[in-house]
């Protein structure tokens, strides 16, 4: 397989990552109340892969 | 007719009773204010009769099918819906027809002042918006019987103003239970009054019946000085009590004939005298007898 | 409208605008495709990682496809399991929690249709990510590896939608019953995990539980289950989601008093 194929193919998992993480702080940074300091979510989102985002999501949040 | 009877109404919790045989009724298209200070079981009794909780025993009788509309003292939105969508749910649960509840909704947003936010997310919204909001998802379906907790408290001046005179204007074809701990609104509007004290009913009727019970009838004369008033007292055969230059005179009920007395005597003395008036009951002053008698 | 419309409409609209219903598909498919693109540079990985002699060089096996497919079950029991009860703890003990419920049960509500139109919710969200995550896994391994037999990934894949119906169930049926989402989705982690550890210890003794449906998906890759301990296990599979839509109506009901006022 040669190289550029080997990078489209990487490229959807650095789209979903870096997008992931973008879509996360803007919606951090609109959030009114968020659970927990603003500042610890994105540092959060920011240096843990994937795992950060998904907390703030489903705890971070308040989607009740 | 009456459209709700409660008979021996009771909750409680644990040891706790937070209502405690409570029973009354609600004549069609009256208003009434339930009044008692904080933790007397306004809210609980209030949730009972919205079907919210569950009592203890006791009795609620009345037409379910007539419809309800609850307010809570603090209703909470789902920050991610508009007003207006949220209005739509609500009236299409409560059972009005599809077709005419985005009508239904409007008209009613409209009506509580919201119909230039109808599409704003219910997050941005204020206290009294929120509090506008939830009268209106109560009032959306045309309900028989409307309870609602607290529904001005939350409002400035000028909001209770205006919310007060949308309540009236849904009657009489709505029957209000409404709980408050602003005096002044109860007195605004109230065919009977229901007063909560520790989970009891320690006092009911319609206001004139209640302002008569705690009445002390006593004609009140202001004088310029103390000397005056105290040299009128001597002409008149009525208890009197000296306040500095306003002179207090007992009339045991019989207002009418000692005020025509008294303006006689007045009359040929009228020395110094600023003002002469029969003296009313505030409902203030009910509320803090009650609740301090006991 | 029945009020099974007017509250699924609702919750459509809930999980469009917290965007779970684009976020847990798009990580489902990010899993599925990390297997196959890891293990296809895992010898290149080592290589350059690992401070390995001149000339020594790593003979790992190349993993057949379906070991990639099955991988990825690994994960999505883990993370992605995690990820769904995490996702709707809430749906039912957080509404009656903040008293955004409490608008809903003060009407002539029916409870069923409340907590259906939440399972249906839930369980749309589970199912399409899982074979979008599924899908992309299958896509890559086929690119970076050789292609799995579509009749079997069909049959796995279909099983495995029925696992992640029990997992929806269970925790829509504690949110239903505990008093926060906390709690809701302590009590779904414990379940799930829990049972499934018990299930593999001591498992060996029956062959129809709930539990094994990820064993038997993983089955149809390599051949098929015995057929008759298959059937059972989604026969008693879907008794038990059965049992527990009673469960979490009941429980939905019986706990509407608890709501915020």
């Amino acid at each position: 397989m040669d190289q550029s194929t080997i990078v489209l193919l990487l490229l959807p998992i650095l789209l979903i990552q870096i997008g992931l993480m973008i879509f996360t702080l803007i919606d951090l940074i609109k959030n009114p109340n968020p659970n927990g300091p603003k500042w610890m979510w994105a540092v959060l989102i920011v240096v843990v892969n994937i795992i950060g985002p998904i907390l703030y999501l489903v705890i971070g949040r308040r989607n009740y | 007719m009456t459209i709700l009877e409660v008979q021996n109404l009771t909750k409680r919790y644990g040891e706790q009773l937070a209502v405690s045989n409570l029973s009354f009724a609600l004549e069609e298209g009256t208003a009434t204010a339930l009044i008692g200070p904080n933790g007397a079981g306004k809210t609980t009794a209030l949730s009972m009769l919205a079907g919210l909780l569950r009592e203890t025993s006791g009795s609620i009788k009345w037409n379910r099918e007539s419809g309800v509309g609850f307010l809570p003292q603090h209703p909470h939105f789902f920050p991610w819906m508009t007003a207006l969508e949220f209005m739509e749910m609500a009236a299409k649960l409560s059972g009005v027809d599809s077709k005419k509840a985005l009508a239904q909704s409007k008209k009613t947003l409209e009506f509580v002042g919201l119909g230039s936010v109808q599409n704003k997310k219910t997050g941005t919204f204020s206290g009294g918006m929120k509090q506008r909001l939830g009268l209106a998802q109560a009032i959306v379906h045309e309900p028989k019987l409307l309870l609602l907790d607290e529904p001005v408290s939350a409002l400035d001046p000028t909001g209770r103003r205006e919310v007060m005179d949308l309540l009236k204007s849904l009657q009489p074809d709505t029957t209000i239970l409404y709980s408050t701990h602003i005096l002044n609104d109860a007195e605004q509007m109230t065919d009977q009054l229901l007063f909560m004290q520790q989970g009891k009913l320690v006092e009911q009727g319609s206001l004139a019946e209640v302002k008569e019970r705690y009445a002390e009838p006593c004609i009140r004369i202001r004088f310029q000085t103390a000397d005056q008033a105290s040299a009128f007292a001597g002409f008149v055969s009525l208890p009197a009590s000296l306040n500095g230059s306003t002179l207090e005179l007992a009339t045991r009920g019989d207002g009418g004939t000692a005020m025509k007395t008294v303006l006689a005597k007045l009359a040929e003395n009228a020395e110094g005298v600023v003002g002469v008036e029969q003296k009313t009951v505030s409902l203030e002053e009910i509320f803090i007898k009650v609740a301090g008698g006991r | 409208m029945n009020q099974f419309g007017i509250l699924f409409h609702k919750e459509w609209r809930e999980n469009l605008r917290n965007y779970k219903i684009f976020w847990i598909p798009i990580v489902f498919i990010l899993f599925g495709i990390l297997e196959p693109v890891t293990n296809y540079f895992l010898p290149q990985l080592l290589d350059s990682l690992g401070n390995l002699p001149d000339g020594a060089v790593i003979e790992l096996p190349v993993p057949k496809p379906e070991e990639i497919l099955q991988a990825v079950i690994g994960q999505y029991q883990l993370i992605g399991m995690a990820i769904l009860i995490l996702a709707y703890m809430g749906t039912i003990a957080g509404e009656r929690r903040s008293g955004t419920a409490t608008l809903l049960y003060v009407r002539p509500l029916s409870f069923r249709d409340y907590f259906l139109s939440k399972w249906l919710m839930a369980s749309i969200t589970g199912i399409v990510s899982v074979w979008l995550g599924l899908l992309a896994a299958y896509y890559y391994t086929f690119l970076l590896f050789n292609q799995v037999e579509i009749i079997p990934f069909l049959q796995f894949a279909g099983t495995y939608s029925i696992w992640i119906l029990v997992v929806v169930t269970i925790v829509l049926a504690a949110s239903a019953a505990m008093p926060n989402a906390g709690l809701a989705a302590a009590v779904s982690l414990a379940l799930v995990f829990f049972m499934q550890i018990v299930d593999s210890l001591v498992g060996a003794y029956w062959t129809f539980s709930p539990m094994k449906i990820p064993v038997y998906a993983v089955q149809w890759l390599n051949g098929e289950p015995d057929l008759s301990d298959y059937w059972w296990t989604l026969g008693i599979a879907f008794a038990f989601i059965l049992a527990l839509l009673f469960f979490g109506t009941g429980m939905a009901k019986k706990k509407a008093s608890t709501a915020k006022v």
